[in-house]
């Protein structure tokens, strides 16, 4: 019997085992649309009043739970380093001229009005974060989206002139020192890590919230230019596959 | 207090505040920079942890990030709860963190900033999983120092063995993260609450259904498979064999017993009220048959590995096996115990890592069997001086701190056919380093050994930097062990700690009593500090660490000499040691449906805990 036969015939009634007892588990769960817990019933009624930010969402995630937004945040950053430290350790130094000419018509035609509204979008996205829904790490995700057009509508040298590696590495690594640096900030305050300083403002401005505003801003920041390193490492490792402008003028 | 209180978020912020300035101003910086700021950031962290573990020693410390205190009784925010033992290890991961930076500086010929932004998320993930009071924080912590250890792993990736061992530790290890947060989320639907003493709260009046129990098994083999239990712990070979030497010191010292720790935090505040105490013997017999067979299956296959890094992977889990046991008993004596073993044992076993470099990049190969003989110089010395004390350290040799910490599970009442084991595990996995030891520095025993499994001669080194020529300058030499010594000397020196049992085993007591710390986190009422008498270890004790000690040196000799036996012992060893090995075969499609299979019979033999 080959290996690989042997270990499905175990998993099989492994697995049916597993699934009995995970539905026996789920079975156990409340059922849909009982009674809030106090948890969410407090932030439900308090979290527009105390926060005065209309998306309950972003007043949870950036102030009541800001400790775990900080590291879910680290979490991202690592994973970009960890990603860079890999790819570009297998990487030849050599810089590349990669010719990678776009064939689509729709796309050279769609690229003045497409890159400016993604953008526009991912900006909006995060700025209105704590008002209506959406918030940093959505609106970062869309703005790399506009980054990652400039490749896929125009050409890799021009993603790389728009996103010089210092300035992306400078708004991530910034993005994310701005975050532990409010934090920072209340505890030079006299008060706690995270604790909220600035005027919360009046609800539904833009100018409100307090601290969540600014947290928000980047936490957007840090995605962003996180995914726009992430693009330009696998980029690299991409346009290798593709025959360089050097190689085809030899 | 107020000034102390200010250090809890520093723990974290600190060692990340550092890691994201680099990464930041990366492109300006000299080379030399990122050693530096990284060294006394991780410096910063021990200073700031031992400074807790003093504050705490009649109160912890509960910590509100953003000041968001709880509203009559209900928890609002996150919460760290500071208290000596969850500092103590704190202080053991930023110490060995800053021993394995001052390492690198001069171990890696050229590392970028990313390497060092890397290890101090790395440390900070392993600071907040230890203090965190809050299920999910615990799980985000959990994530941010897997994160980071996948890509230190795989960091020499060129060499295709670091892309196996990295991407199994990344796949099975994922697997235990998405585990424990299906479990966490089926806790949180069921109680609403995240707090862990919130959730205990819950349980004590609502008792425990269904989804709750699976909840809690799913949450335990999260942690077990951090901590490489068995039948959890198949990536755990695999990762440290290929992982750099400051990287796999930190993994083997530090990162994989934690989670042993925060799970007994979970237990105790989350379910334990909530189970009762008519569970708790279901619970102590599931964990103890964990902690045996991790403790015996790991010692038997670190007996059979030739590959110093594998000797260790195995050694870890062994070990890990032993402080599970005194988490597993519920005591709080077997609590403490476990706690001060796993320091003293991972500064050991940091050292015995590190100290791994400098025979790998100074003798040219990391395989017992080819270095047979090879270090008998005037120069090897000192490297095989620091191989027998760490390898009578990890024998629990008396009077010295595994001793101590292992005479701590020893004196807990109950299970008398538990200390032997233990005994029988510590002996023959420090058997393992001796026997090495011997065969590589005093040439002794053959160079050639069916047992073993051996690398074949033209197998590149896994892991470590390439070298343009092999030996070390003296001065290198001396720079690279000296991280090595001191993580010994204070492994060995800090059982001389005044009253150190005593005041670990009342803060033990403190962290098994979820009443009182319910009241601390949700309500702010401190409670009297538990009495609990003071501890010197019994002549029992003695005897299992002598045993332990003797045992080791007897079994190393076996382990050289063991043909001598005759053929029929070795044709049983032989066809033992093949089955064992073929299930460690390094196919993560095999690792998967062990971990499957372990998770279902973890979570059917606790289906008896619904009230």
């Amino acid at each position: 019997m080959s290996r690989v036969r042997r270990r499905v015939l175990f998993f099989v009634p492994v697995g049916i085992a597993m699934a009995a007892v995970l539905a026996w588990g789920l079975v156990g769960l409340p059922s849909f649309g009982l009674p809030h817990s106090d948890y969410a019933r407090y932030f439900a009624q308090h979290a527009t009043g105390q926060r005065h930010t209309t998306n309950v969402v972003a007043a949870i995630v950036f102030d009541y739970r800001g400790w775990d937004t900080m590291g879910e945040e680290l979490i991202m950053v690592s994973g970009v380093m960890g990603t860079a430290l890999l790819l570009r350790s297998t990487r030849g130094e050599e810089h590349r001229a990669a010719r990678d000419p776009v064939t689509s018509e729709l796309l050279t035609w769609l690229r003045p009005g497409m890159i400016p509204l993604v953008l526009l979008l991912g900006l909006w996205t995060i700025s209105y974060g704590y008002i209506t829904p959406g918030g940093g790490f959505q609106g970062g995700v869309i703005g790399a989206g506009a980054a990652l057009l400039t490749w896929l509508a125009g050409s890799y040298q021009r993603y790389q002139v728009l996103t010089p590696d210092p300035l992306v590495d400078a708004a991530e690594g910034g993005g994310a020192f701005v975050y532990l640096a409010v934090g920072l900030a209340g505890l030079a305050a006299g008060g706690t890590y995270l604790h909220n300083l600035i005027p919360l403002g009046t609800t539904g401005d833009l100018a409100s919230g307090g601290t969540i505003a600014v947290l928000n801003a980047a936490t957007g920041l840090a995605v962003a230019a996180g995914l726009v390193l992430i693009f330009h490492e696998f980029l690299e490792d991409y346009t290798e596959t593709v025959p360089d402008v050097a190689a085809e003028e030899r | 207090m107020a000034e102390v209180t200010t250090l809890v978020p520093l723990l974290v912020v600190v060692p990340l505040a550092v890691a994201v300035l680099l990464t930041a101003t990366s492109h300006w910086l000299p080379a030399w920079v990122p050693d530096l700021a990284a060294i006394l950031a991780a410096a910063a962290v021990t200073a700031m942890s031992v400074v807790l573990v003093v504050a705490t020693r009649t109160h912890p410390i509960v910590y509100w990030f953003g000041g968001w205190r709880p509203v009559h009784g209900l928890p609002i925010g996150i919460t760290f709860i500071v208290e000596p033992l969850g500092a103590s290890l704190a202080a053991l991961a930023a110490l060995l963190t800053t021993a394995s930076l001052v390492f690198s500086w001069r171990y890696f010929e050229e590392v970028g900033h990313l390497y060092h932004a890397l290890v101090l998320a790395f440390l900070a993930g392993m600071v907040g999983f230890s203090l965190s009071g809050d299920l999910f924080n615990i799980f985000v912590w959990l994530e941010l120092m897997s994160v980071a250890a996948y890509a230190l792993c795989g960091y020499q990736v060129h060499q295709a063995a670091v892309i196996q061992g990295a991407v199994n530790f990344a796949i099975i290890n994922s697997l235990g993260t998405f585990t424990m947060l299906m479990g966490l989320a089926m806790v949180y639907a069921s109680t609403g609450q995240l707090n862990l003493s919130a959730i205990g709260h819950q349980l004590s009046a609502n008792p425990p259904g269904s989804a709750v129990v699976v909840g809690f098994s799913f949450i335990t083999v999260g942690f077990l498979t951090k901590a490489g239990a068995v039948p959890f712990h198949f990536w755990m070979s695999d990762a440290y064999a290929v992982a750099s030497a400051p990287v796999g010191a930190l993994f083997a010292g530090v990162m994989s017993d934690l989670a042993y720790h925060t799970f007994a935090r979970v237990y105790w505040d989350g379910f334990a009220p909530g189970f009762g105490v008519h569970a708790a013997a279901v619970i102590r017999g599931v964990l103890l048959a964990v902690a045996v067979l991790t403790a015996l299956l790991g010692a038997v296959m670190c007996a059979l590995q030739a590959d110093l890094k594998r000797q260790v992977a195995f050694l870890t889990i062994s070990h890990g096996g032993i402080f599970f046991a005194g988490i597993a008993l519920l005591t709080a004596r077997g609590l403490a115990g476990s706690t001060l073993y796993l320091i003293t044992d991972g500064l050991l076993k940091a050292a015995l890592f590190l100290s791994l470099a400098i025979v790998i990049k100074g003798l040219g190969s990391s395989d017992e069997l080819a270095l047979h003989g090879r270090g008998r110089q005037r120069s090897q010395v000192l490297p095989m001086a620091v191989f027998i004390t760490v390898g009578l350290g990890l024998a629990t040799l008396p009077p010295f701190g595994t001793f101590l910490s292992s005479a701590l599970i020893y004196d807990s009442p109950g299970y008398g056919w538990l200390p032997p084991i233990l005994v029988l595990a510590a002996a023959l996995t420090s058997a393992t380093v001796l026997r090495s030891t011997a065969r590589i520095y005093l040439g002794w025993g053959p160079a050639h050994d069916p047992l073993l499994t051996s690398r074949k001669p033209d197998e590149p080194e896994e892991g470590e930097p390439e070298e343009s020529e092999t030996g070390l300058g003296l001065r290198t030499r001396l720079w690279l062990l000296t991280p090595a010594l001191g993580l010994v000397l204070v492994a060995y020196g800090v059982a001389f700690t005044p009253s150190v049992a005593h005041e670990l085993v009342s803060a033990a007591a403190a962290l098994q009593h979820p009443q009182a710390t319910e009241q601390l986190v949700l309500h702010g009422q401190q409670s009297p500090p538990p009495v609990v008498g003071s501890y010197a270890p019994s002549a029992s004790a003695w005897a299992y660490g002598g045993s332990a000690a003797g045992g080791s040196l007897l079994l190393a000799a076996l382990g050289l000499w063991w043909r001598r036996l005759g053929r029929r012992v070795e044709g049983v060893a032989l066809v033992l040691a093949r089955g064992l090995k073929a299930v460690h075969d390094g196919s993560v499609g095999d690792y998967a449906v062990w971990f499957a299979a372990g998770t279902t019979v973890l979570a059917i033999a606790w289906t008896g805990l619904v009230r």
